[in-house]
């Protein structure tokens, strides 16, 4: 790290730019759409002052979406931290051939156009036809109809996104592996520990920083992952199950128009992840 | 006898470790195998439980082909994903090199503008970015879609400095004491030990922008001007009784990807797992 020469702001300055006008100001415009009623397309609005803030938490649909958001992000959390994280380990322990191609096809989903998966889903649970009842019922069992019910809607979007999410985290988890030291696990075997004990004294402390910055992220971006499954699959149905802060936004925005309420909802959002981002910052500081 | 044991305990573990990891590969990459299969099969019994068809055909993609604009659509996300990714790595390499090397004044202003930027949700400043490009008359056009793409160069420029933060002080130091300017040493330095993770975060930000839904939504919703992702959804809504040309496009669309994947997927993998983003 060196003392920075002059122009040094030219460096970062094209980035930056583009943050400002295509991310923060946008931003701020939406802090000030938040305080009007408009619908996009009228030449006129007019001044509406808190009314779309209150329309907003006093509309059952928006605490609905909250609800449901909370909801995803504790289904997610698991498929962020734990299950990437056991994955990432046993690659790591037998490195080779094997690992590296398991690895590869795994992490495979974090590839596919999210709109192209989500089209062989609906049709693998279509209720009447599909693979997944045609199997069920062939075993006797129950054939829910997956999409169409508001008790298995959102575990099943939840599943279908866990995919890609516990693709990526485990590729982070193995990046956090890969700087741990072999060599101390070798001298910790040859005196006497157990597979299981350096798991626990070993690994999984080096993997703390990690666990914790994911389950951060799962936080605050669980319900943006599911966004486009949501989109193709369910439109936040049946009867709102599947709804959520983000797609409950883009609804008001983009399907009624009614740009106000949508910026009101944006505002919120982006205080609530700040906030939430600033302790998870605090706490990760202390780990 | 203890050591006998622990051989045998060592290969059930390890027949255990393969059936978990199968099991895990079946279930992620079962709905691609499903679909590719398929997209070969009459319509008839594209649902049901047998996996293969009875005869396989490729009149799915024939009509797949006719009804749906694919060669715009490709075309359209091919021009996108290349302008967005090579339009983030042009802003996020100088800022990436000057983050990983010198001390900025405001430096930590500069840093929370990134990470910050990294959780804004998208939704949130939709509306704004579309009255921009509207006003810009960009609608339905490259520009208005990898323009203000560039507000997602975060997460390149957080990769990024990871690298050039592991690049060893004294090259740099070797070059300064040659007189070389900070804009040659970003040149002559940076940019040619950049070379491999650039090539794995060009990737990700390709693939990301190739797959990406709500953008192309809003600014080019017309099948002609937009993308893979909104053209397989407009396809969805006019063609959702008719499964197998909708698979096949769906596969049309797909299989470019996975093709530049599985090429490229040592590189992309160990250029995550050496990412340092941890």
């Amino acid at each position: 790290m060196t003392t920075a020469p002059r122009g040094a702001w030219l460096f970062p300055a094209p980035a930056l730019l583009g943050l400002v006008v295509w991310m923060y100001a946008p931003m701020v415009a939406t802090g000030v759409l938040s305080f009007l009623e408009w619908d996009l397309t009228s030449p006129t609005w007019t001044f509406a002052g808190v009314g779309n803030y209150v329309r907003l938490v006093t509309q059952p649909e928006f605490a609905n979406a909250v609800g449901r958001t909370l909801l995803y992000v504790l289904a997610m959390l698991p498929f962020a931290t734990v299950v990437p994280l056991g994955l990432a380990i046993v690659l790591w322990k037998r490195p080779g051939r094997a690992s590296d191609v398991y690895r590869a096809l795994l992490f495979l989903p974090v590839m596919l156009a999210p709109v192209a998966t989500a089209i062989s889903w609906r049709f693998l649970l279509n209720p009447l036809q599909g693979l997944v009842n045609t199997l069920l019922g062939g075993l006797g069992l129950p054939q829910p109809n997956w999409l169409g019910d508001p008790g298995t809607a959102l575990p099943v979007i939840v599943l279908i996104t866990a995919a890609k999410i516990a693709a990526l985290n485990m590729l982070l988890f193995g990046a956090a592996l890969t700087a741990l030291d072999r060599s101390c696990l070798e001298a910790a075997h040859v005196d006497g520990a157990t597979e299981w004990q350096t798991t626990r004294h070993i690994v999984l402390p080096q993997l703390l920083r990690t666990t914790v910055l994911l389950t951060l992220l799962c936080v605050v971006l669980a319900g943006q992952w599911v966004f486009t499954n949501v989109a193709v699959l369910t439109q936040g149905g049946p009867d709102g199950a599947t709804d959520n802060i983000y797609y409950r936004l883009y609804t008001y925005g983009f399907t009624f128009f009614d740009i106000g309420t949508a910026s009101a909802a944006g505002v919120v959002i982006v205080l609530v992840l700040g906030l939430v981002a600033l302790v998870g910052r605090k706490r990760r500081a202390r780990t | 006898m203890r050591a006998h044991s622990g051989t045998h305990g060592r290969d059930v573990r390890r027949l255990g470790w393969h059936a978990v990891l199968l099991a895990s590969v079946t279930v992620m990459v079962f709905p691609l195998l499903w679909a590719l299969l398929a997209s070969f099969k009459p319509a008839n019994e594209i649902y049901g439980a047998a996996l293969l068809p009875s005869s396989a055909s490729l009149e799915n993609y024939r009509v797949a082909l006719l009804d749906f604009p694919i060669g715009h659509v490709l075309v359209n996300t091919l021009v996108m994903a290349s302008g967005v990714t090579l339009l983030q790595l042009l802003v996020a390499v100088p800022a990436a090199h000057a983050f990983a090397r010198f001390r900025l004044r405001h430096e930590r202003m500069a840093t929370a503008l990134v990470t910050g930027a990294l959780l804004m949700p998208p939704q949130a400043v939709i509306v704004p970015q579309f009255l921009m490009v509207s006003e810009l008359g960009w609608r339905d056009t490259y520009w208005g879609l990898i323009i203000p793409q560039v507000s997602g160069c975060a997460l390149a420029v957080i990769l990024l400095r990871e690298h050039v933060r592991a690049i060893p002080a004294s090259l740099f130091e070797a070059a300064t004491v040659e007189g070389a300017s900070e804009w040659s040493m970003l040149r002559f330095v940076t940019l040619p030990l950049l070379r491999p993770a650039l090539g794995a975060v060009a990737i990700l930000v390709f693939i990301g922008t190739w797959n990406e839904y709500l953008w192309p939504m809003i600014v080019a919703p017309r099948p002609e001007q937009t993308t893979i992702q909104m053209g397989l959804q407009l396809f969805l809504n006019q063609e959702g009784a008719n499964p197998g040309p909708l698979i096949a496009a769906a596969m049309l669309t797909t299989l470019p990807i996975v093709a530049v994947y599985l090429v490229a997927s040592r590189r992309v993998i160990h250029a995550f797992l050496q990412s340092g983003l941890h």
